[in-house]
């Protein structure tokens, strides 16, 4: 007998209660999208391909740079503090950093020193400083959080960093006409024995339910509109508490100037859409926006920059306390670059993560240690909230 | 029907096309094996297809009218000769895409393709750099399908020296920092292609090399680059080596010493690199993972890494070894089709038009595996992790949705599960296929079957 025969003009969330009933187990540990008691939100934004720090936040005070950059400190650049600016690009940043709600934190790295954009990013998705894992950090967060948490990512398909054993959510919006509920529900009959398929497709099929049509037509940019699934699926009723955007294109090795100003602008327009799209969760928000590792401080032949250590990261949000460049400054003297080439890795990424994931979510830093980011317990905590 | 029968069509192949495994089963080895005899048969030949160095010398022509346009006044005729100079080069990537489906989905050489592909995309070159977009298909003609049959070195060599690898790496942008034209006009090197060659297409970014390494290797490569009119180069279009960009000196690269000696020391290098252990291992992990399965065992590597140092890197003998192996042959299907491996699957049994247009194109898009546009050099992924997320199905779901009701009126679903996956098809599958309310519904499950997603 098939159930489902009879399910025709079934809503989609019908038809995942009625399976629910009929007690088909791969539904069971799905909670991507339940109900949770946290209010506080997390976004983390990877730019991928590594974005250049030193022209995002140029440290302008330094004597250092336009030796090593001839051609590459922008103009126009808006000030912050301590001798540092931002990008002309990046309007919505510099507005969020004078009103307390965007912290900067330079000189910043994971502890990976080899130059691999791919193993970098693997290794930034793993949590550990050498063996790239076949789970991600954030899905181990997920496990040991003392309240239950809910994740999605913006695309279609799952990024590491949420890989694992906890269910997680991907997102992105429909292109082309929807399978109708009765045909769903016989596949998911179909793939009641696929421990990859039928797992996905049920989890597929709730955080459509949870997402509606609320995510539908938005337009904007390749970074816009991703940033705005993410804060409209957040600010849905019953939304994830964490969710995952990954933004390319930052590799410039040639000609930077243009194409970085390009990004770094829709990176701002992303980040104004998030925020907009937000609304009243903004204020238990904390967004992190990082890469990679930095590019190299001296620019190359190519009027570019090659791949190097030390980056920048924006943290952003109500849950933040902002104003503030964060953690310590090396400086651009010869003598203090990283073999000789790249900003020196002052401040370990992983003690933003760990801090961001004790004051949104409780996890205690020596939980952290032990099961998120393993080999981490002396490292540095960089406290932006 | 033969079970080693459906295997050799759908696993080493790019699927079943109507009455193939039935054709295979008697003898599935002989199969695979004859058509590595003729490698040739994995050319895609067309009137209308541009050589590299047509393709080459277009790109550098379109890029100077699009200059020559941006500095005329008149705004509304330059806007329209832009568009129309911009469209013509979307055409001509949009016929090497097409040419390239349609030759997949009609190979009666579906192993032979598989191989390619395989090799294209460890060697990825991708079209998000515009200057690509007309370069690629004339690319993996030229240097991969001509070449992935022979000797890796040979391969090596022809793929990140072909004009559209040095554009893609940066190398046309890496000078030898001590020549008079680099002091003159403060240029310098560029790493990227050294760094690529390393890390993805040879030892393996755990191979055991060091940023020295890299460095020194990238001073071997200046003065490879793409003949242009800027150069005044001899020949345009077509890889070239300028002496005058190229660093002099020695070069130390992974512990052995390379003499000055021109175009020819990069060469020495590549052909060192092609006979490493950590080469070795590096591509047998890789193709089994491709052919097995996402984390193959030590020992497949292993007979994998044993026949490409036995054969000097020949690729032939490297496949044969392949097909020898018994885990290759194993029932249950472990690899999770790519978007692409989907798409061509399906179409060699339906009969839809290939051609790259616009529903197809959207359809790639949506799927997430657009031709020739991988996001990096390290080319699409090969593991079910990084395809099968919950997205991602709702998104195949669609597709065979759209699918079902163009083809259903013209197949018979039950008929598709057989021609597809003869004795692979699982009783469970059958029966939702036979039971399926209309034709139309009945192809979408048989597409989205566990055992069609798979192979």
């Amino acid at each position: 007998m098939n159930p489902i025969n009879r399910s025709l003009s079934l809503s989609r969330r019908t038809v995942l209660t009625s399976l629910g009933a009929m007690g088909l187990t791969f539904l069971a540990p799905t909670r991507a999208f339940s109900q949770t008691a946290s209010k506080a939100k997390l976004v983390i934004v990877i730019l991928r391909g590594a974005m250049d720090g030193l022209a995002a936040v140029p440290k302008l005070d330094d004597p250092h740079l336009r030796q090593h950059r001839t051609s590459l400190v922008p103009n126009d650049t808006r000030p912050l503090r301590d001798g540092f600016a931002l990008h002309p690009n990046l309007e919505t940043v510099h507005g969020l950093f004078q009103s307390g709600d965007a912290a900067i934190v330079h000189a910043l790295a994971g502890p990976w020193r080899d130059r691999s954009h791919f193993r970098a990013q693997d290794l930034l998705e793993s949590g550990t400083d050498r063996t790239v894992t076949k789970d991600g950090w954030l899905n181990r967060a997920l496990q040991v959080a003392p309240s239950s948490l809910s994740a999605v990512s913006i695309g279609p398909a799952q990024p590491l960093i949420l890989r694992g054993q906890a269910p997680a959510a991907s997102w992105s919006p429909p292109m082309l006409p929807e399978a109708d509920d009765d045909t769903i529900g016989r596949l998911m009959d179909l793939y009641a024995e696929d421990d990859l398929l039928g797992p996905a497709l049920a989890e597929a099929i709730q955080v459509d339910a949870v997402a509606g049509d609320a995510a539908k037509g938005l337009r904007g940019n390749q970074f816009v509109a991703p940033m705005g699934a993410a804060g409209r699926l957040i600010a849905t009723e019953g939304g994830p508490n964490i969710a995952v955007v990954s933004l390319g294109g930052w590799d410039t090795h040639a000609n930077q100037n243009g194409v970085l100003g390009n990004r770094l602008r829709q990176l701002d327009q992303g980040i104004a859409k998030l925020k907009e799209e937000l609304g009243d969760h903004w204020r238990h928000t904390a967004i992190a926006v990082v890469t990679e590792f930095g590019r190299t401080v001296r620019q190359n032949g190519g009027q570019g920059t090659d791949h190097g250590t030390g980056g920048v990261a924006f943290v952003m949000g109500g849950a933040v306390k902002g104003g503030r460049m964060i953690g310590d400054w090396p400086g651009l003297a010869p003598n203090r670059l990283y073999e000789n080439r790249d900003l020196y890795p002052a401040n370990d990424m992983r003690g933003l993560f760990a801090s961001l994931l004790h004051s949104q979510f409780g996890l205690t830093n020596r939980e952290t240690a032990r099961s998120v980011f393993p080999g981490s317990s002396g490292v540095r905590m960089i406290v932006t909230t | 029907m033969s079970i080693k029968g459906a295997i050799a069509v759908t696993r080493f192949g790019m699927g079943a096309r109507a009455g193939e495994i039935v054709d295979v089963s008697s003898d599935p080895k002989g199969w695979l094996l004859s058509q590595l005899a003729e490698p040739d048969r994995a050319q895609i030949r067309g009137n209308d297809l541009l050589t590299t160095k047509q393709a080459v010398e277009e790109t550098i022509a379109h890029f100077q009218r699009r200059r020559e346009l941006q500095r005329q006044a008149t705004s509304s005729e330059r806007q329209q000769q832009l568009q129309m100079h911009n469209r013509k080069q979307r055409e001509a990537f949009i016929a090497d895409v097409s040419a390239r489906n349609v030759h997949a989905v009609n190979t009666p050489d579906g192993f032979l393709e598989r191989w390619v592909r395989f090799w294209s995309n460890h060697f990825t070159v991708s079209a998000r750099k515009p200057e690509l977009l007309r370069i690629v298909g004339p690319y993996e003609r030229d240097a991969i399908r001509a070449h992935a049959f022979g000797s890796f070195e040979t391969l090596l060599t022809n793929a990140v020296l072909h004009p559209a690898m040095l554009v893609y790496l940066d190398n046309q942008k890496s000078f030898g920092p001590n020549t008079p034209i680099a002091q003159r006009r403060k240029l310098g090197l560029n790493e990227n292609l050294a760094r690529e060659i390393l890390e993805l297409h040879t030892i393996g970014v755990d191979g055991g090399y060091t940023q020295q390494d890299v460095v020194e290797f990238a001073r071997a490569l200046t003065g490879w680059t793409v003949g242009s009119p800027r150069l005044r180069s001899r020949k345009i279009g077509e890889t070239v080596f300028e002496e005058r960009l190229h660093e002099p000196g020695d070069r130390t690269v992974l512990g052995v010493r390379y003499r000055e000696a021109g175009a020819v020391q990069a060469l020495a290098i590549l052909k060192e690199l092609a006979r490493h252990p950590s080469t070795a291992e590096h591509l047998a992990t890789k193709l089994a993972r491709h052919f097995i399965a996402d984390d193959p065992s030590d020992a497949d590597i292993l007979s994998l890494k044993r026949a490409y140092q036995d054969s000097d890197g020949d690729l032939t003998e490297v496949a044969r070894s392949l097909i020898n192996l018994d885990r290759s042959w194993e029932r249950e299907a472990r690899k999770f089709k790519t978007p692409e491996e989907l798409l061509i699957s399906s179409a060699r049994l339906l009969g839809l038009p290939s051609v790259y247009g616009r529903g197809a194109r959207r359809i790639y898009q949506s799927l997430g595996q657009a031709p020739f546009t991988a996001p990096g050099p390290d080319g699409w992924p090969d593991e079910a992790a990084a395809w099968a997320g919950p997205d991602a199905i709702k998104k195949r779901l669609e597709w065979a949705n759209r699918t079902a009701r163009l083809a259903a009126p013209a197949s018979m679903p039950i008929a598709f599960v057989t021609d597809a996956l003869g004795p692979l098809a699982s009783e469970r599958t059958r029966m939702a296929v036979n039971q399926a309310e209309s034709r139309r519904q009945g192809l979408t499950l048989a597409l989205m079957s566990p055992e069609f997603q798979r192979r």
